[in-house]
């Protein structure tokens, strides 16, 4: 990740932004994010969180009802083709027309942008090499796969160099290898300078692409910081010690106390402490351990995850969550 | 993937915001992905070619023997049906322009040019231009059969040049209505109201008889309907009784020149309702 330039206005700031649909449903409710200008900031949120009206807010798709939004340093309603141009966008269903080339798409795309037949030609060409479609870049997008859509549609938000790229949740339907693909692009994109406003219901996409991650629920945002910040403000990691079997569990207990605040633990076989310290834990307690002369079966350290700071600030779980790594786990030999 | 560079050095311009991009380059690539319709679409011509031939075929058999009456401008029937049939070809390829932008909207491909920086009339006038260009293969093929079955070019090449001015036009506001339609209802499911409004506006003309041998409320509505003045502008290429001339050239014009108005409008305006 490049991380973000303090001193550049920022990319995107949000202040009271409303929207209000037939009926009062608020579905963005009193909104305030600032993204800074190189960052990845994950916009984390269940389904009916208010994301995606909040990203077709910023990208002008939608008017807001009361509040200020301003992208690339333009206003999204005032401003709004002065917005259109500096922003990339990626929509949350990949829509492209089936009846058109990969590369045909790519130019029509430059011709949207203001480019001339060369240079939408050659731009197109640099876009399908980029995104690994060369190949592909005459066959009609309706032979597509699911991954191949989307990496196109990435490359289509791309073609005019934008400042700003609003990715709403791009992996969703995407299997495991097409995601790390598309991840692998965005982390490029982002080290080449462009900032990417990501919205995402997988915790592991926001853990593993955003600088700063927001949290939004009902409208609002709930919790915004980098991921670590977010998990430290839940909890300390958890260090999990497994005894081989006949072990003295109460040795062991007193040996780990030693290292760390003892946690609570069901399993009569397990013993748990606090790990302020995250894995440099793990030799201390071993050494502890072995010098006690108790066996160890497996060690593994559990750190909050993004779905315990969701949990910790709105009460309930997120979609999704399966998908984010909850624990490094190291199996220590017995 | 490749990684190759793409550095904000490399961006073009300073992004300042400025003006939309050139509207030439727009229109030019709306009106290629337009004919992806036609082109790429296996039999998509078949259905907007046949339905009018058929009706030509079917109905100067069936109402052939109307030239009889006293004040019919022509003795070919065949030759009074041809410029309707070619207007019916024109204004059901133009509907088909809102169908497809409804398709559009519902696959979301409709959010990926809004959110482009291209002046909002093109995003009605490129889906126009398609079908307009759509609508020349019904119309001609029409003329060409009209013709070799019997049909009359009585107005010579500046009658054939009315049908098809009043051809193109009449596909104009068909797709404006249609497109104005389809950006308020958003769904392809309001495809037979934008196919339904171009039948009724012609069947409630003069498409079968001249005026004067309407009767009742018919002649009524057909007097002030402008199909009616769009229909004897396209008929001063095959009905001998109807010349070439001004005074059968303005009323047409002016009529097309009103409908685009109001309709070009009213799909404008529901564009910009689009994201309220």
């Amino acid at each position: 990740m490049s991380g973000p330039a303090s001193s550049s206005p920022p990319a995107v700031s949000v202040h009271g932004l409303e929207r209000a649909f037939k009926g009062g449903i608020k579905a963005v409710d009193g909104l305030d994010l600032e993204v800074r200008e190189g960052e990845v900031y994950g916009f984390l949120g269940p389904n009916g969180a208010g994301k995606t009206t909040t990203v077709r807010i910023l990208v002008t798709l939608l008017k807001p009802t009361a509040g200020e939004a301003r992208v690339a340093g333009f206003d999204v309603v005032s401003q709004a083709d002065a917005v259109r141009r500096n922003i990339g966008v990626a929509l949350q269903e990949a829509a492209i027309d089936p009846l058109m080339t990969g590369r045909e798409l790519l130019r029509m795309q430059g011709a949207l942008h203001g480019m001339k037949g060369a240079q939408a030609r050659s731009r197109a060409e640099e876009l399908l090499d980029r995104v690994g479609l060369t190949d592909a870049g005459g066959r009609r997008v309706g032979q597509y796969s699911g991954g191949m859509r989307r990496r196109l549609d990435l490359a289509m938000a791309l073609v005019h160099r934008p400042k700003v790229l609003f990715l709403d949740e791009p992996t969703t339907g995407l299997d495991p290898t097409s995601r790390s693909a598309l991840w692998r692009e965005v982390r490029s994109l982002n080290d080449d300078g462009t900032t990417v406003f990501l919205t995402t219901q997988y915790l592991e996409e926001a853990e593993q692409l955003a600088d700063r991650v927001g949290i939004i629920a009902g409208g609002s945002l709930v919790a915004e910081g980098t991921p670590a910040e977010l998990k430290a403000h839940v909890g300390e990691p958890t260090l999990h010690v497994d005894l081989a079997p006949e072990s003295d569990v109460a040795a062991a207990r007193v040996a780990l106390s030693a290292v760390g605040p003892l946690v609570d633990c069901q399993d009569d076989a397990r013993v748990a402490i606090r790990a302020a310290r995250g894995k440099a834990t793990v030799p201390l307690a071993i050494r502890a351990l072995d010098e006690a002369g108790i066996a160890v079966e497996s060690v593994e350290v559990e750190s909050p995850t993004l779905d315990d700071v969701f949990a910790a600030v709105t009460g309930s779980t997120l979609e999704g969550a399966t998908q984010g790594a909850s624990a490094d786990q190291a199996e220590v030999p017995a | 993937m490749s990684t190759s560079t793409d550095s904000p050095a490399g961006r073009s311009g300073s992004r300042s915001g400025g003006t939309n991009s050139p509207a030439g380059g727009v229109a030019w690539a709306f009106w290629l992905r337009s004919l992806n319709e036609v082109t790429r679409v296996r039999g998509a011509l078949i259905g907007t070619s046949i339905a009018p031939l058929v009706f030509l075929l079917g109905t100067s058999g069936q109402f052939g023997r109307l030239v009889g009456l006293p004040g019919f401008p022509t003795d070919s029937y065949l030759s009074w049906i041809i410029p309707l049939c070619c207007l019916q070809g024109a204004g059901f390829a133009g509907a088909a322009a809102g169908a497809n932008l409804a398709r559009d909207i519902e696959q979301g491909w409709f959010d990926r040019l809004l959110v482009a920086p291209v002046a909002r009339p093109l995003l009605v006038l490129g889906p126009v231009l398609g079908a307009i260009t759509r609508s020349m293969v019904p119309v001609t093929l029409v003329l060409i059969v009209g013709v070799l079955i019997g049909g009359e070019v009585t107005g010579g090449v500046l009658g054939i040049v009315a049908l098809y001015v009043a051809s193109a036009g009449f596909c104009t506001v068909a797709a404006m209505w249609a497109i104005a339609i389809a950006v308020h209802f958003r769904t392809q499911q309001a495809g037979p109201l934008m196919q339904m409004s171009v039948f009724l506006g012609v069947f409630l003309s003069t498409a079968y008889t001249p005026q004067p041998l309407l009767k009742g409320w018919l002649e009524d509505v057909a007097r002030v309907n402008p199909v009616s003045h769009i229909l004897e502008l396209a008929r001063q290429s095959t009905v001998s009784g109807i010349d070439l001339s001004l005074a059968h050239t303005w009323p047409g014009l002016v009529a097309l020149a009103a409908l685009v108005a109001v309709f070009g409008a009213l799909a404008m305006i529901g564009l910009r309702r689009m994201g309220r």
